[in-house]
């Protein structure tokens, strides 16, 4: 039981990282390798802005998703806009995301150094309570809340909201969008907006969970946000949030049955193997490829 | 002399180095229903993307009721009630009826509910089906679809791109009323059809096209009339 719930609490963090992922791959077919570098620079963002700011730890949060957002617009407009109208657009825009995140993470060394940066130990009340047997941290309480009330919203804002039928209506034909009157610039600048502000609560909590925040840290998480998207579906946003429940799963039972070798191993074993049962992924299917 | 709601004056369009549209000039009256006919390639249909500002032309000028729009971005048009039903009608497949009636009232907000409501009212099969994807409606559902989500956006000039394509006979009949009724409704209509007599049957005005040029304009009847401009132009059928 314990084991369970350390999966989906560090599960619930990499739902909330591929879902920014897989909305901006399910809009615009395009793989922002910039988002990891986002994660991490908020997680550094964060935790300056608790320890020299002064801010509250549930202040800061929202504060680092006004910045993530910022940082989402930057890299819209830097890395992918300027190729948009190129035949290889999409591969263009990959090496040019991997461009801006090799630059966002230079920034970072030359604001904060190589160190390892850490939340200051009160940040956050040591509360902890007793579930069927197991103990669960008021932190990962929140970290569960938010991030599962992020994506509920998200795929809310997606299903239901003018801006999500906007997006929507640009995944699926951007140039019969624009006949309709829809500003596609301004509804990809908004999608990569939300996108980096999901992508940096993410990276804010993920450093208050491990009580750590290193310059490698989004690489880490990258390709484990890569795997949930495929696994869940390219593009699903309720995929990307199972996907991301499995994988936490999966590295917390290997870490605790075979030892912390073995943890990348399983976990991308099993869902290499649930790509086996079902290569469109969990929730591909026939909407693959669309938010 | 009241003002065209549309003049096009010496408008091109180029594709890399192939010129589309060469030397283009027209103008539409308010009110009326004009017509650009010919064959495939002729270009007409990038005369009307550039006209709804989908493409940038390479020379001339488009003017919307008085203002030059030749560099505006299309959803800027739209908001002016310049408003395109594209060619292959452009549906949103996999977002419901409903969702692309409410993409077409992009622009109005609430007030777009209403609209929408009446376009239920007319096009009965619309509101039988509002909550299936678009994707499953049948070809001339679709383009009514396409017509009615147009309307949404309430067009003071509504450009229509090739309605009749692929359809049955019988719905382009349908297609053609709604166009008509449209027009009586007093919207301007900038029409364009390789159904050439039959736009130029429902015109007011009619210009003829060749590979980016127009060759004859003229009111339409008087361009059904001559047979030069039937035999060279508008084919035998």
């Amino acid at each position: 039981m314990q084991q369970l719930l350390n999966g989906l609490f560090i599960g619930s963090i990499y739902a909330l990282f591929a879902v920014g992922f897989a909305l901006v791959f399910g809009i615009l077919d395009r793989l922002n390798l910039a988002h990891p570098a986002v994660f991490a620079a908020s997680a550094f963002i964060g935790i300056e802005l608790v320890t020299v700011g002064g801010l509250p730890f549930w202040a800061a949060l929202p504060a680092v998703a006004v910045v993530g957002a910022l940082l989402g617009l930057i890299v819209e407009r830097v890395a992918f806009r300027p190729l948009k109208g190129r035949a290889d657009a999409h591969f263009a825009g990959l090496i040019s995301s991997i461009a801006v995140a090799g630059m966002l993470i230079a920034l970072l060394q030359w604001r904060y150094g190589a160190e390892t940066r850490r939340f200051p130990a009160d940040t956050f009340p040591a509360t902890r309570f007793d579930v069927l047997g197991a103990q669960v941290t008021l932190l990962q309480v929140v970290i569960v809340a938010v991030c599962v009330t992020l994506v509920v919203g998200l795929t809310w804002l997606v299903a239901r909201s003018r801006l999500g039928r906007g997006m929507r209506a640009v995944a699926e034909n951007p140039t019969a969008a624009r006949v309709l009157g829809v500003d596609v610039d301004r509804v990809t600048a908004t999608t990569f907006a939300i996108s980096a502000a999901l992508g940096a609560v993410a990276g804010a909590l993920f450093a208050m969970n491990v009580n750590s925040a290193q310059l490698g840290m989004g690489s880490a998480i990258e390709l484990k946000g890569l795997a949930v998207i495929v696994v869940g579906g390219m593009g699903s946003l309720p995929g990307a949030l199972v996907g991301g429940l499995l994988l936490g799963v999966a590295e917390v039972f290997a870490v605790q049955y075979l030892g912390s070798a073995w943890r990348d191993l399983i976990a991308f074993a099993l869902l290499f193997g649930i790509l086996l049962l079902r290569p469109q992924g969990l929730f591909g299917g026939r909407r693959a490829r669309q938010v | 002399m009241t003002q065209p709601a549309l003049e096009v004056e010496h408008l091109s369009v180029r594709y890399g180095r192939v010129e589309a549209v060469r030397d283009v000039s027209f103008s539409v009256a308010e009110g009326s229903l004009v017509t650009l006919v010919g064959a495939n390639g002729a270009g007409k249909s990038t005369i009307i993307n550039a006209v709804s500002g989908i493409v940038r032309p390479h020379g001339g000028r488009v003017r919307f009721r008085g203002t030059d729009i030749t560099r505006t971005p299309a959803h800027k048009l739209v908001a002016r009630g310049l408003v395109q039903v594209p060619e292959g009608r452009q549906i949103l497949a996999t977002l419901t009826v409903a969702e692309n009636l409410a993409m077409g009232g992009w622009h109005r907000g609430r007030a777009a509910a209403r609209a929408i409501d009446e376009m239920y009212q007319r096009f009965g099969v619309l509101g039988e089906r509002r909550d299936l994807p678009a994707g499953t409606l049948s070809g001339g559902e679709q383009q009514m679809l396409a017509i009615a989500r147009a309307l949404v956006a309430e067009p003071v000039l509504l450009l229509l791109d090739e309605p009749s394509m692929g359809l049955a006979p019988l719905v382009v009949n349908e297609v053609f009323d709604v166009v008509a009724q449209i027009r009586e409704a007093g919207t301007t209509v900038v029409l364009v059809e390789q159904n050439a007599r039959r736009a130029l049957r429902a015109a007011d005005h009619g210009y003829v096209l060749r590979t980016g040029e127009v060759v004859r304009s003229g009111p339409a009847a008087e361009l059904l009339a001559d047979d030069d401009v039937v035999q060279a132009y508008l084919g035998t059928a």
